[in-house]
């Protein structure tokens, strides 16, 4: 079997969506316009990965403003605030949940997640969260003396947003976890125990929940974490292969592997020959059983024209690698 | 003793809807009826024989030139009746934004497509398709008329070259690089990116600049605090000592919304910036709306010791007003939550200015401004940003009396 292929966060909206986007902010456009577009939009990027062989259909969050701020606005004791952040050292910015009391999940309208409608017919459907751990250190805390309850609250708060959205027919849960391996700055450099606590908050999320689950990573190296991801009760890690320094990865697993093996922060559409060989290199430095394919983050840092050959380059690439084995 | 808490303003004002359109279409009297209205508020005496000008031309260029040149005009009065101390280029009309009105003007580059920034806020990407260099002034037309009209001290904002290469896709450097892993070649494209930009396109529009006497350049560089990697912030110091190499002039750095880390990494290494002479940063933003000196209110200024700590002497551009869309609260004599508006009150200003001064020591190292341009902000909204900021100033500046 070749390579699966999967979105691995939010997909670029087109120019067109995008003047009509500013155009409603100037008041020259109506919501439902910019509505028509979204939905078109969506509806063809469905089209795109099931015309490129993705098992997983994800609606590709057009809708999303960051990548925190649904999950914020669903959970009671937080508050969407009034500050913008930047997005790691991406030119993007997402606004600070500031917690302000204790967290639970609150009103959970499935729709603001995702596009239940346009994935009608679609069996087996993803969606990308941030993790827990990633969104409590995102967030800004004015409520808990202690940092462990707030990531376990944020974790139990997920795991009924979960329970919510696999009743949407979602069969695959992203969990995107960039702090983790997101470590620039020395003096912040995370601990074994606190990324023991992290992990214990992942398990917390996925442990007896139905339902499948990638830990993706990304913006950090994977490296000095691997042997401890693969072994969360998951049945995927994701890493991000311009970071990470796979010559210290070696190691057998029976977990799937997500390789972020197409760079979501440049233009350049890598070659399919390329990303094949690559991934090659990887396999034979870790013996893992199956390979996922996908961009290394959000594909919505490039333009949506170069984002969609980037998913023509996964797929050309799956195909390729299929013919090497 | 020289005025304390100077204000400054930071680059950018929104664009008049009569300075967008007729860049783009010949205009009706109707289309200037918000100017005729400005024009009364900053004193604009001769508007209606310019406005006659640009109503008659039927030549694209020659109306063109008159709208840029009267809304630069029209932003230098703006900002000197709200009272900034420093008039900028008149609120950067003559410029698309910050980054694409560079990339516009360096051969080698490709503006690519928008990507988002935040909310429904979007930004043109280019791509360096080959090896860069300057194809046009980039900066100095705009410096020609703000000179002619400007009554008061100028200050030049310009883009970073970190920036740009930062916001940029590598392209062409990144295929010509042969190292091994992708990581390394990510690397090796920046440098080589970057200190192109600072030799073929900022250094030759700098002596431009200051050929035709520019005196403050104020360089931008948001995406430095993005990096605090060290090899990137060496990269960052490294270019910016290129940058200023042999000229006399005054520099600042106007640095705004860090990642996580905030401005602790920025701080160990401002003292290593080569002639910079004043380091303007966003604070408001990540303040609150309460009045107070004491250190829980004015959390949002605390980074400021690091500076302090890292032996930065120069002075401090405080950022004590909010550019953004504004949901919070505001308590009691901080200030009015207008739509998505907050106007901080000058009580708050001041404030601010005072709990800066204790960290910081000596009043006359603060400068006031807002967070960042304001272009976000209608033309009401930032007059009464920068009015307030004046008034605040002055009720900081009493207490030293």
């Amino acid at each position: 079997m070749s390579p699966e292929i999967q979105l691995a966060g939010i997909h670029p909206r087109s120019e067109k969506l995008i003047e009509l986007t500013r155009s409603y902010e100037r008041a020259g456009t109506s919501w439902s316009q910019v509505e028509v577009q979204f939905e078109q939009e969506t509806r063809e990027l469905i089209k795109l990965q099931k015309s490129l062989g993705f098992d997983h259909i994800s609606d590709g969050a057009l809708g999303w403003q960051d990548q925190l701020r649904t999950v914020a606005r669903s959970l009671r004791g937080v508050e969407s605030g009034t500050r913008y952040s930047r997005w790691f050292d991406t030119n993007t910015f997402y606004q600070k949940p500031i917690v302000a009391g204790k967290i639970s999940a609150g009103e959970i309208d499935p729709k603001n997640f995702l596009q239940t409608r346009l994935l009608a017919g679609e069996k087996n459907r993803k969606i990308i969260l941030p993790g827990p751990y990633t969104f409590s250190q995102l967030s800004e805390n004015k409520y808990y003396e202690k940092y462990p309850d707030l990531l376990f609250d944020v974790a139990v708060a997920e795991r009924e947003i979960i329970r919510r959205l696999r009743n949407e027919g979602v069969s695959l849960f992203q969990l995107s976890e960039p702090c983790l391996v997101y470590q620039p700055y020395r003096e912040t450099f995370r601990g074994e125990s606190e990324v023991e606590l992290a992990l214990r908050a992942i398990r917390s999320v996925v442990e007896n929940n139905p339902g499948e689950f990638v830990i993706q990573t990304y913006f950090g190296d994977a490296a000095p974490i691997f042997s401890k991801l693969v072994d969360l009760p998951v049945h995927g890690i994701g890493i991000d292969l311009f970071e990470t320094d796979v010559s210290s990865l070696s190691r057998q697993t029976s977990k799937t592997l997500v390789l972020g093996v197409v760079d979501s922060r440049e233009s350049y559409v890598e070659d399919p020959h390329w990303i094949a060989d690559t991934a090659r290199k990887f396999r034979k430095q870790v013996d893992v059983q199956d390979l996922v394919f996908a961009s290394n983050s959000d594909l919505k840092f490039v333009p949506q024209g170069i984002a969609n050959q980037k998913l023509e380059a996964l797929s050309k690439a799956s195909e390729l690698f299929e013919g090497s084995r | 003793m020289s005025k304390l808490f100077p204000i400054q303003e930071i680059g950018s004002l929104a664009k008049p809807k009569w300075r967008t359109k007729g860049l783009r279409q010949p205009l009706s009297a109707q289309d200037l009826s918000e100017a005729e209205e400005w024009a009364q508020k900053l004193g604009i005496n001769d508007f209606h024989d310019r406005a006659k000008g640009i109503l008659k031309t039927s030549d694209d260029k020659t109306r063109t030139r008159e709208i840029l040149e009267l809304s630069t005009l029209y932003g230098l009065r703006l900002f000197e009746t709200a009272g900034v101390d420093n008039d900028g280029v008149g609120g950067e009309q003559q410029r698309v934004e910050m980054y694409e009105h560079v990339i516009k003007a360096v051969e080698g580059m490709n503006l690519l497509g928008h990507v988002h920034s935040f909310d429904y806020k979007y930004f043109n990407k280019g791509v360096a398709e080959s090896k860069v260099s300057r194809k046009r002034p980039i900066y100095t037309p705009e410096f020609s008329d703000v000179t002619r009209y400007a009554h008061r001290a100028v200050k030049v904002p310009i883009t970073g070259p970190y920036t740009l290469v930062d916001w940029s896709f590598s392209g062409y450097y990144i295929q010509k690089q042969r190292a091994s892993s992708p990581k390394s070649r990510k690397i090796e494209a920046k440098r080589e990116f970057l200190l192109d930009i600072v030799e073929q396109v900022i250094r030759p529009e700098i002596r431009d600049l200051v050929d035709a006497g520019a005196s403050w350049i104020q360089i931008d560089e948001p995406a430095v605090t993005t990096h605090p990697e060290p090899q990137e912030m060496e990269l960052f110091v490294e270019a910016w000592n290129e940058t200023v190499k042999g000229f006399s002039c005054k520099f600042s750095d106007h640095t705004c919304y860090p990642s996580e880390i905030g401005y602790k990494v920025l701080a160990e290494y401002a003292p290593k910036l080569d002639k910079c002479d004043q380091l303007a940063l966003e604070f408001a933003n990540r303040d609150t709306s309460r009045l107070g000196v004491d250190e829980s209110s004015r959390e949002g200024y605390s980074d400021l010791k690091h500076f302090v700590n890292a032996g930065f002497s120069g002075e401090f551009g405080l950022g004590v007003a909010h550019v953004h869309d504004f949901t919070g609260n505001v308590s009691s004599g901080a200030g009015q939550a207008i739509g998505r508006d907050l106007i901080e009150s000058p009580e708050l200003v001041r404030d601010r200015l005072l709990f800066a001064t204790k960290i910081v020591g000596d009043p006359v190292k603060i400068w006031a401004n807002p967070d960042c341009g304001l272009r976000t902000r209608t033309w009401d909204v930032s007059f009464a940003k920068l009015a307030n900021i004046t008034k605040g100033a002055e009720l900081a500046r009493e207490t030293f009396e």
